[in-house]
């Protein structure tokens, strides 16, 4: 599936957050990832994150979709595109 | 699906935070590898530098499934161990755009029971001609299939078609693996010639030649056949299959040779089928080679543009007739791995991938 992950933790938990995610997506801006994932790398990933985070202060938003087919993705200002891309 | 990744600008790879990140060489500190960064950015030409992207590019590890380094890259030990700790295989690619090699990861599906039977099924002639027949039989039938397609639109293809298929007749009679290999040369040979008709007298063939291609085509065609070399290669990594131990080819010293019996039967769909259409659709042309050292090689831009293409190509699906669901190319591949480890254990009999639509 396709999922794009945005989260808001408290600040000391931010690096170790950035850092667990950034092994399963590509970073796209902060606090923001977006990728490919299948089930059992989706159930991994949580399965850190939840214990990383504290349940009372922190969130962890996923949207996802069968593919990136139906993402129309636009970006303005900046242009970090390219950082998601299999070619470098 | 992981996806492959694919290095055209020189840089660093290193592991970090327990994933890879990718400097570019301009960015690298100058403490690290100096002499190394000064040489490659010298040899870095104008319009590449360009595009260099401008700050360091964290992959996610679990995202990758293979490298592919087609440029200067530097990386340590350690990198290395990370790689094989994920399973990565990562191929390299020399300055002209020819395989030089493969980083196999330890492997990590064994199967001792497989490779007895594998080896059987090389030492017993009977068993071996048997495996290599349906090799030689899917390729044919991939070949001709492909100038049937064309066939159908405006070109003249018949003649080859008809010889081919002439010569293929004789598969099932053959007796020894000489008699296959000139078989398939034969076959190929007459394939070669339909390639005038369809990409028209700019690309001329003329004959097979590599070591080195001695004219754009033959080089398009040489670097093609290696991108589907490697792709096999990563998939038998990730089955049980010992990748040294062949029937088609004779296994060698030095070289995976089962990769190259599997690459026989999917060069017509993915290498040459993709040939055809960039040529056709001008995305390549004859100002894309360059020619240097007797040799036609592909220029650094047409080589990105050949391998975006393909990346696509393998991530095409179609819907696949016995398991009813849809499949991407490059997953056929693996099945077609796995089909032939039901024929060495005994389990269906192995029938080469012939395609369908």
């Amino acid at each position: 599936m396709y999922c794009i992950l945005v989260y808001d933790v408290g600040e000391k938990r931010v690096g170790k957050m950035l850092k667990h995610f950034r092994q399963y997506l590509n970073w796209i801006q902060n606090s923001v990832f977006e990728g490919e994932l299948t089930k059992g790398q989706f159930d991994e990933m949580m399965g850190v994150a939840k214990k990383l985070m504290k349940k009372e202060e922190d969130s962890i938003i996923l949207f996802s979709m069968q593919s990136n087919k139906y993402l129309d993705k636009k970006i303005y200002g900046v242009d970090k595109s390219g950082l998601t891309s299999n070619f470098i | 699906m992981k996806r492959m990744y694919y290095i055209f600008t020189p840089g660093k790879l290193k592991r970090k935070e327990n994933t890879v990140f990718y400097v570019p060489f301009k960015n690298v500190e100058p403490q690290d590898d100096e002499n190394l960064q000064n040489e490659v950015l010298l040899s870095v030409d104008s319009d590449m530098a360009e595009s260099l992207p401008t700050n360091k590019i964290v992959l996610p590890v679990q995202d990758i499934d293979s490298f592919y380094i087609m440029t200067e890259a530097s990386f340590n030990t350690k990198f290395l161990d990370f790689c094989s700790a994920n399973k990565i295989p990562i191929h390299f690619f020399n300055y002209y755009g020819f395989y030089s090699g493969t980083y196999y990861p330890k492997e990590y599906l064994l199967s001792g029971s497989l490779l007895v039977n594998q080896v059987k099924h090389y030492s017993s002639i009977s068993k071996r001609l048997e495996i290599a027949r349906k090799f030689i039989e899917g390729a044919a039938f991939n070949l001709s299939k492909n100038l049937k397609y064309y066939n159908t639109r405006n070109k003249d293809l018949q003649a080859q078609i008809d010889t081919m298929e002439g010569l293929a007749m004789d598969i099932p009679s053959a007796t020894s693996i000489e008699q296959l290999m000139g078989i398939e040369g034969n076959i190929r040979k007459v394939y070669y010639t339909g390639f005038e008709e369809i990409l028209g007298k700019e690309f001329e063939l003329i004959s097979r030649k590599y070591n080195p291609p001695s004219n754009p085509l033959n080089a398009l065609i040489s670097f093609s056949n290696m991108m589907v070399y490697t792709t096999v290669l990563s998939e038998i990594y990730r089955t049980q299959l010992n990748p040294t131990i062949s029937f088609l080819h004779e296994p060698g010293d030095r070289r995976f040779s089962l990769a190259l019996d599997i690459a026989e039967i999917f060069k017509p769909l993915f290498a040459d089928r993709l040939i055809f259409k960039m040529i056709n659709n001008r995305q390549i042309q004859t100002k894309d080679f360059e020619s240097r050292l007797n040799g036609y090689y592909l220029k650094d831009t047409a080589r990105k543009a050949f391998v975006q293409e393909y990346d696509e190509k393998l991530k095409t699906t179609i819907k696949h007739r016995k398991l009813q669901k849809e499949i991407s190319y490059r997953r056929i591949i693996r099945l077609e791995c796995y089909k032939l480890i039901k024929h060495l254990i005994g389990d269906t009999e192995y029938e080469p991938f012939k395609i369908w639509w």
